[in-house]
């Protein structure tokens, strides 16, 4: 990683990703400068390993690379994109993991919540970023815990609420209540945030 | 699924919990345009996509960096080429950003650097918004150009055919135009001819009764037919004397054209040397005029004009010379009987 601290990750200028379409070799590694750190922790999060994290990262950024052209700035922000695309990529890892009988390392003893709960400064990180971590770090720390872990069963491990009832023994209705309420608390709280710079 | 069904399981979509089935009737509903669950979803997908922020941050190894620098192909795909691509099991990241914009708010923070970072952040969510409204308003009026340009390509075509039904309509007209004058000047030519005709008709009257006068004139019996017809015409019938018991006369006298008619039958031939002498007697014979009877010849027609002898009581035929006389000399043949 090259001054990934001069970049704040969620701000990462579409212009850069116009000039990698156009074939910009310094672009890209300024891209992945900007965006590795999250896409590896999310990957991480998602796989429970870092080497297939980082084979997955690899799969991503030349996926990226080869359809960087079909990005469509009206569509989202470049680091929403490449959030979306690596969640879907590392889904579908563990999917395909999952029909091969493999168990990965329980999402769940990995402890999301000690995650959240000491975030820890990075100092690779700018201040936007850090400060934006926190707080919806906070967000999601604020929610009951049945409500966030129905969230992350769903995020993270890409089940549905039917398969999260069984994960958890808890009837449909529920689940499903739980999430749409968890989310609804994260939107709340975040746009509370986002208007008066505090969290409700 | 009902509406409320369906808006209920926005936040679900936004989460990733949702089964396939479920997660297409929610996309069928947003592309026929629900603009509540639209915004629904933009809110709650700017949240989702920022989740992972909320992870403790895990630097990746130092060799990835080069590992991927190195596996890239020489240049990105052009779009062509890249959306040719076979689909993946889960949703393309493409169906994704169709909702993924950040909540619009001002930024506020008691840092300079975090306030710029985020009203930067809101320039680019409201600039990508404008982009992808101006997109969509642009394959709208895309749109409503191609139906135009449709409705005005029948409207042209309807235009057109209406030109060709009057341009019929008029060479109709223009045919019926000709044929009524032509109609016309036929008429005037039967009516120059009618009169024509009537012209010739009257001369043929003339020339018709100039040509039954003639005749009247010309023909005894003809004449003799119209005297019979006139009322005041005076009939005298003369029998025969002594001298010839078998013979019988006719006398017509017409005082409108003072003529006499003697139809004689049955008289002895004239002998050579005499002839036959009608008389008119009134105070005295008054000669008529004078006929021969050839041989065997029974019956005769005397014709002749007398100036007036209306009030004449008998008529008589005697046999005189040649000549006749001034007064009867000789045997009489016919004598009237009144």
């Amino acid at each position: 990683m090259d001054k990934p601290s001069q970049h704040a990750t969620s701000m990462i200028d579409p212009t850069l990703l116009a000039r990698v379409v156009q074939g910009d070799q310094q672009a890209f590694s300024q891209l992945y400068d900007h965006s590795s750190t999250l896409l590896f922790t999310l990957a991480v999060r998602i796989l429970g390993n870092h080497d297939e994290a980082a084979e997955l990262l690899q799969d991503v950024y030349l996926e990226v690379w080869r359809k960087v052209s079909r990005y469509d700035v009206g569509r989202g922000t470049p680091v929403a994109w490449l959030v979306t695309l690596t969640k879907s990529r590392a889904i579908d890892r563990l999917r395909a993991r999952a029909a091969r009988g493999y168990r990965a390392t329980s999402s769940l003893e990995a402890g999301t919540a000690a995650q959240v709960a000491d975030p820890g400064p990075n100092p690779l990180e700018t201040q936007a970023d850090q400060e934006l971590r926190i707080a919806i770090g906070a967000a999601v720390a604020g929610l009951p815990q049945a409500q966030q872990q129905a969230i992350e069963l769903a995020y993270y491990e890409g089940l549905s609420h039917a398969e999260i009832a069984v994960r958890l023994n808890q009837p449909l209705g529920t689940v499903k209540t739980r999430i749409k309420l968890g989310m609804s608390k994260l939107r709340d709280g975040l746009q509370q945030w986002w208007t008066h710079g505090e969290l409700q | 699924m009902t509406h409320e069904e369906l808006q209920e399981s926005v936040p679900l979509y936004a989460a990733g919990a949702l089964d396939r089935s479920e997660r297409q009737a929610l996309e069928a509903h947003l592309l026929s345009g629900c603009v509540s669950c639209h915004a629904a979803l933009k809110d709650y997908q700017s949240i989702a996509a920022l989740l992972p922020l909320a992870l403790s941050p895990i630097t990746p190894p130092h060799s990835l960096k080069a590992t991927i620098m190195a596996d890239r192909n020489p240049a990105p795909l052009p779009a062509e080429a890249a959306s040719n691509e076979s689909a993946r099991q889960s949703l393309e990241p493409g169906e994704w950003m169709n909702h993924l914009f950040p909540p619009v708010a001002p930024a506020r923070s008691s840092s300079l650097p975090w306030a710029l970072g985020f009203a930067t952040l809101l320039i680019m969510a409201v600039g990508g918004y404008f982009t992808w409204s101006v997109s969509t308003e642009r394959s709208v009026t895309t749109s409503n150009i191609q139906q135009l340009e449709a409705s005005l390509k029948e409207t042209s075509t309807k235009f057109a055919n209406l030109q060709r039904e009057v341009g019929d309509q008029t060479q109709s007209l223009a045919a019926l135009r000709n044929e009524l004058q032509q109609r016309t000047d036929e008429t005037a030519e039967t009516k120059e001819r009618l009169v024509q005709r009537e012209a010739e008709l009257e001369e043929m009257r003339v020339q018709l009764s100039q040509r039954g006068n003639t005749r009247t004139v010309e023909t005894p019996q003809d004449e003799l037919a119209t005297l019979l017809r006139v009322p005041n015409a005076k009939t005298v019938s003369l029998t025969g004397s002594d001298m010839a018991k078998q013979a019988a006369g006719f006398l017509l006298y017409d005082s409108r054209t003072q003529k006499v008619w003697l139809y004689s039958i049955n008289l002895p031939e004239s002998p050579a040397g005499t002839t036959y002498q009608l008389w008119a007697i009134h105070d005295k014979p008054v000669s008529i005029g004078t006929f021969s009877i050839d041989t065997g010849k029974a019956a005769h027609l005397l014709v002749k004009k007398v100036p007036s002898f209306v009030d004449a009581k008998a008529f008589a035929v005697s046999l005189e010379p040649s000549g006749g006389r001034p007064q009867p000399t000789g045997p009489i043949y016919l004598l009237s009987q009144s």
